[in-house]
């Protein structure tokens, strides 16, 4: 609350610096998000294994030779992904069951790393509108997506934006803490100053809208870290800490890997501005 | 019960070798105003004894039969001398004028009037008065106390837009902010790069660094006490300035035939000043205002009473879809009492007050989250003998906390209605405490202050399986909050928690020649409150918490020596000090922790410790056409926070981290000159260590983002701090002999555009999305202009 507002107040005096930064971590980093829109069959799964590089070279060390298997812990089915040599590992008769636990095993340089999650349930989409009125500022126009949110137990979301042409997707994490039972919503509304297109939105402009249902460890995990990502550093932020997430190396503690194993259902829609 | 005993003794030695002797007693005051003095000296001339004023202006001071000459001294005023014959004990106030628009230089008496100070055993203390807070430059012409008290040696904050002060090593919180004695919970305006101290409403102000006196409890760092005017009593005066931000105005004038007076100080923003580049942002606001009130009416000789007041707000508004305000209330009902010649007492009714509220319309939202407390202290001070003056005193407070409800603010809203429980506590202290002349070159300051604190109930607490509401979570190598196993409930009258400390304040010093003097200080502070903050900076939204089931209170040790020395007739002073800091039950937040509308804060924390250690050189020109400062601060301050009973390492794996306020290296040069009645420059120059900060050690790629690593807590820092200020003051020489008169103040905030970091954020912000490092400043080189003026 208090970035937006400072952000708001003294956006126009920055200036981009040069910071020598030490590089001092190197690890590897799970990226597996089973991910099973509703409504499809789910079977198509990857997962995409990567290392930590120095923080302004962008890239991606790709990790290949990695052996990657999915055990469901219900049913003891096992899932053994094929390594495509670029850092993908893929599958393509994964079985999702809500409710059901996972277990991923990672092995690479002969090291295990290990990682459990409970694949979660998502409501439908009740309607996806466009409007001027509603959202952060008036009279620009923003993409509203509204569900009814399962009342007495405790629900854990990410909503996923990405515009056709952007080169990122705008994610937030949100739980039902103060509003259980309701019919939620989530918007999205582009300032043209923030904006890496530099414009607001237009009709015919083409955006990718998903609600993840998330588990609460996820949640944890994934709200920090898009904290430190969206206002990492101000001084109106929590101080930026390690992010640790549930890819544990048993043997060898504090060789952990980064990143996440979750497994979660989501809905999606392509939503398209119109005049 | 050792203590009370050593009193006795020395209670009955005095009084078996006292000669025949007179008190005299009275107040001090300002001939053009009627202001009470506080700090003013009265002494014997040719002797050793003499005392200072009170906060009320009043003194007493035992003088031997016969004749004597009473001198009366305080800076910025003409020494008055006395010829007295004392045959019996009087009543004496007088009133001492002021050197202002003398072109005279002030001619020092042999027995200069800061003996006192010298002798004294109260160390790390600072005295300001407003019109030396007048004379320093400022960011946009805005007179700030909280700024000006940075120039100081060990206080510092965290950088423009960040509310509050630091004071040697310690945190935003463990300040004990009172005006006329209620407490201030935010003083900031405008996020902090305003405060909330109009400038025109106030007569003095006294921050003490940690060697707090008995009388002043609850915090463990420091105590800025601002007392604000009473109001001109001897005629209507009317004062005002206008500025680029703010304009102010303020009326005293006399009451009831000369027996009271009142001030009623204004302040206000225009609004929106802020708003240039937001043309497409209609309908926003960002404004403040305060109002300050203080009248005293003195019934007869022994009784006076004083009301003072303060009201200010804070108001956001963007585009009618945020609404954020804030602000203190603060009322104090004060009955000075006289008992005799010897005993003096006060007793204040106080209520204080800080709010926060915020409004997001876009769904339909309404926050509020408050503290309040009701405060009774009785506070006497006996002049026993000229060797030995007691304080003591009672204080108790009630706290209501309310740390925030939610309510829906339309049907349609998805929010569901939700307060978090009230927290109430009291905090009551007793005290006592001697400042003694042990022999003619040692002094002594001696005290005890006894607190309890008493958590009560009303409310439920949550349980914990083995009363551990936050685990180490060995496998994930993370803390993790736990689920409560169950609650708890205590009725209205009973006592959730409760707590006693015992607080020594010991201080000593000893006179090295009559110019110079040896000090050293103990002091055990206790504090039971805290406010929860897990950012670098504290915002006007974080909420205060109290000690209780979970939360221990903050436990201070200072430890510090001194040398002080005057030159050339008091025209210079040097103060060198170092000081040793331990702090126990600092509270810590686990990685991610959520404090904003969590009932249950002790599933966020763990209990650290904290030290710090520094050094302080103040070199001051007292005197002159030319006056001013250098300071010199070199300081650590870091905390650690181990698992304890929750298990692991600890927070930042156990290791000692610098806390956001540590700075190394603090520099600050202060000169005003008066060149003649017209012309008067100043200029401030500060350079300070860059502020503690974590930066990136790596990145990688996940689900399409650069996600950055960063390495251990504030291991890196910003880039130095540092600027160069300048004002000249200009007075037409036509208004020296009129009523109305007028000054123009020109001023340059950051002469040479030093672009200071106030951060440095890191994101895929680049082409292409490359990442880089952002460098976030706030104040460049800043003109201002005001107009100020008297009636």
């Amino acid at each position: 609350m208090v970035v937006f507002l400072f952000a708001f107040l003294f956006s126009s005096c920055t200036e981009v610096v040069d910071i020598d930064l030490q590089y001092e971590e190197n690890r590897l980093v799970i990226e597996a998000s089973l991910d099973w829109k509703k409504g499809t069959t789910g079977k198509d799964q990857r997962i995409y294994l990567s290392r930590t590089t120095p923080y302004f070279e962008n890239s991606s060390a790709r990790v290949i030779n990695a052996q990657v298997t999915v055990i469901n812990k219900n049913t003891g089915d096992e899932f053994t992904f094929t390594d495509l040599k670029n850092g993908l590992y893929i599958i393509d008769d994964f079985i999702p069951i809500i409710g059901d636990t996972y277990l991923l095993t990672v092995i690479s340089e002969n090291q295990v790393y290990t990682a459990e999650e409970t694949m979660m349930s998502v409501p439908e989409f009740t309607r996806v509108e466009q409007s001027l009125e509603g959202g952060f500022v008036d009279d620009i126009l923003e993409v509203t997506f509204y569900f009814d949110d399962p009342v007495d137990v405790p629900n854990y979301y990410l909503s996923y934006f990405h515009q056709e042409g952007a080169l990122l997707p705008y994610l937030r994490e949100y739980s039902d803490e103060f509003t259980d039972g309701n019919e939620l919503f989530h918007f999205y509304e582009k300032d043209d100053e923030d904006d890496e297109l530099g414009q607001t939105f237009k009709p015919g402009d083409v955006v990718d809208i998903r609600n993840y249902a998330i588990s609460e460890g996820y949640y944890n995990y994934i709200s920090l870290l898009l904290e430190q990502y969206y206002n990492g550093g101000s001084p109106y932020s929590a101080m930026p800490a390690k992010l640790r997430g549930n890819c544990v190396n048993k043997e060898n503690p504090d060789n952990y890997a980064f990143g996440y194993f979750r497994a979660t259902e989501f809905v999606q829609e392509t939503f398209v501005f119109k005049e | 019960m050792k203590k009370i005993l050593i009193y006795c003794v020395i209670l009955c030695t005095t009084m078996v070798f006292g000669q025949e002797k007179f008190s005299i007693h009275g107040t001090i005051s300002d001939q053009s105003n009627g202001e009470l003095l506080y700090g003013a000296t009265v002494y014997i001339q040719g002797t050793s004894f003499g005392t200072t004023t009170n906060e009320y202006g009043f003194y007493s001071i035992s003088v031997p039969k016969g004749n004597c000459i009473l001198v009366v001294s305080f800076i910025g005023f003409k020494d008055l001398h006395r010829q007295l014959e004392i045959k019996q004990g009087l009543q004496l106030d007088f009133e001492i004028y002021s050197n202002e628009n003398q072109l005279d230089e002030v001619v020092i008496t042999a027995n200069g009037s800061g003996i006192t100070n010298i002798k004294r055993p109260q160390m790390s203390v600072v005295k300001l008065q407003a019109a030396t807070i007048k004379q320093i430059p400022a960011v946009l012409g805005e007179i700030d106390v909280i700024k000006t008290i940075q120039m100081l040696p060990g206080v510092t904050n965290n950088g423009e837009g960040s509310a509050g002060f630091n004071v040697r090593g310690g945190a935003v919180d463990q300040n004990l902010v009172l005006l006329d004695e209620a407490i201030i919970y935010n003083t900031a305006h405008f996020f902090g790069l305003f405060s909330v101290f109009n400038n025109d409403a106030i007569k003095d102000v006294k921050l003490y660094k940690g060697d707090i006196p008995a009388k002043f409890g609850g915090r463990i760092a420091s105590v800025l006490d601002v007392r604000q005017k009473e109001g001109n009593s001897k005629h209507f005066a009317l004062s005002g300035g206008i500025g680029l931000i703010s304009s102010r105005l303020s009326i005293e004038a006399p009451m009831y035939n000369g027996k009271g007076s009142f001030l009623l100080a204004g302040r206000a923003t225009y609004a929106q000043i802020f708003m240039k580049k937001m043309d497409k942002l209609k309908d926003n606001e960002l404004s403040f205002y305060d109002l300050n009130l203080k009248t005293n009416y003195r019934i007869n000789d022994q009784n006076k009473l004083y009301f003072s007041s303060y009201y200010g707000r804070d108001i956001f508004n963007i585009n009618n879809t945020l609404e954020n305000n804030y602000g203190n209330t603060s009322a104090n009902l004060r009955w000075n009492h006289i008992f005799n010649d010897k005993l003096f007492s006060n007793l204040s009714v106080i209520y204080s007050k800080y709010d926060y509220q915020f409004k997001l319309d876009f769904i339909k939202l309404d926050w509020v989250s408050d503290i309040e407390n009701y405060n009774v202290k009785y506070d006497l001070r006996y002049y026993l003998s000229d060797e030995i003056k007691l304080d003591f005193g009672a204080s108790i407070i009630k706290y209501n906390i309310n740390p925030g409800a939610i309510k829906p603010t339309a049907k349609d809203s998805p929010i569901n209605a939700l307060a978090l429980d009230k927290k109430r506590a009291t905090e009551s202290a007793v005290y006592l405490s001697a400042e003694h002349e042990l022999s003619p070159k040692l002094t002594a300051q001696y005290g005890l202050r006894a607190s309890f604190f008493n958590r009560l109930g009303g409310q439920s607490m949550s349980i914990y399986q083995n009363n551990l509401p936050v685990i180490y979570n060995a496998s994930l190598g993370i803390y993790q909050s736990t689920t409560p196993t169950g609650e708890q409930s205590y009725d209205k009258n009973s006592s959730i928690k409760k707590f006693g400390n015992i607080e020594p304040r010991l201080g000593l010093s000893y006179q090295l020649t009559n110019r110079s003097s040896l000090k050293g200080s103990y002091t055990r502070s206790v504090q039971y409150l805290h406010l929860l903050s897990n950012t670098s900076t504290v915002t006007s939204l974080d909420v205060w918490t109290t000690s209780g089931l979970y939360i221990k209170p903050q436990i201070s040790d200072q430890f510090a020596i001194g040398f002080y020395k005057e030159f050339s007739n008091q025209d210079y002073t040097i103060e060198l000090e170092s000081y040793f800091k331990t702090t126990e039950n600092r509270i810590d937040y686990i990685d991610g922790s959520d404090l904003i509308g969590n009932n249950n804060i002790e599933t966020e924390i763990l209990n650290g410790e904290a030290r710090a250690y520094g050094l302080e050189f103040l070199l001051r020109k007292n005197k002159g056409a030319f006056t001013g400062w250098i300071a010199y601060t070199l300081s650590k301050s870091e905390q650690r926070t181990l698992g304890g009973l929750a298990g692991g390492p600890g927070i930042n794996n156990g290791n000692w981290y610098n806390t956001a306020y540590d700075r190394t290296h603090d520099i600050s040069i202060t000169a005003a000159y008066k060149k003649n009645d017209r012309w008067s420059f100043s200029a401030n120059a500060v350079y300070q260590t860059g502020r503690p900060v974590t930066y990136p050690n790596a990145q990688y790629q996940y689900g399409g983002l650069s996600i950055t690593s960063y390495s251990d807590r504030n291991s890196n820092r910003l880039p130095a701090y540092h600027r160069m200020d300048l004002s000249a003051t200009y007075t037409p020489s036509k208004n020296l002999n009129r009523r109305w008169q007028g000054e123009w103040v020109y001023g340059i905030y950051n002469v040479y555009n030093r672009k200071n970091a106030a951060s440095i954020t890191f994101g895929e912000t680049g082409p292409g999305g490359i990442n880089e490092a952002t460098k976030t400043t706030i104040f460049g080189i800043m003109p201002s202009i005001t107009y100020n003026f008297k009636f």
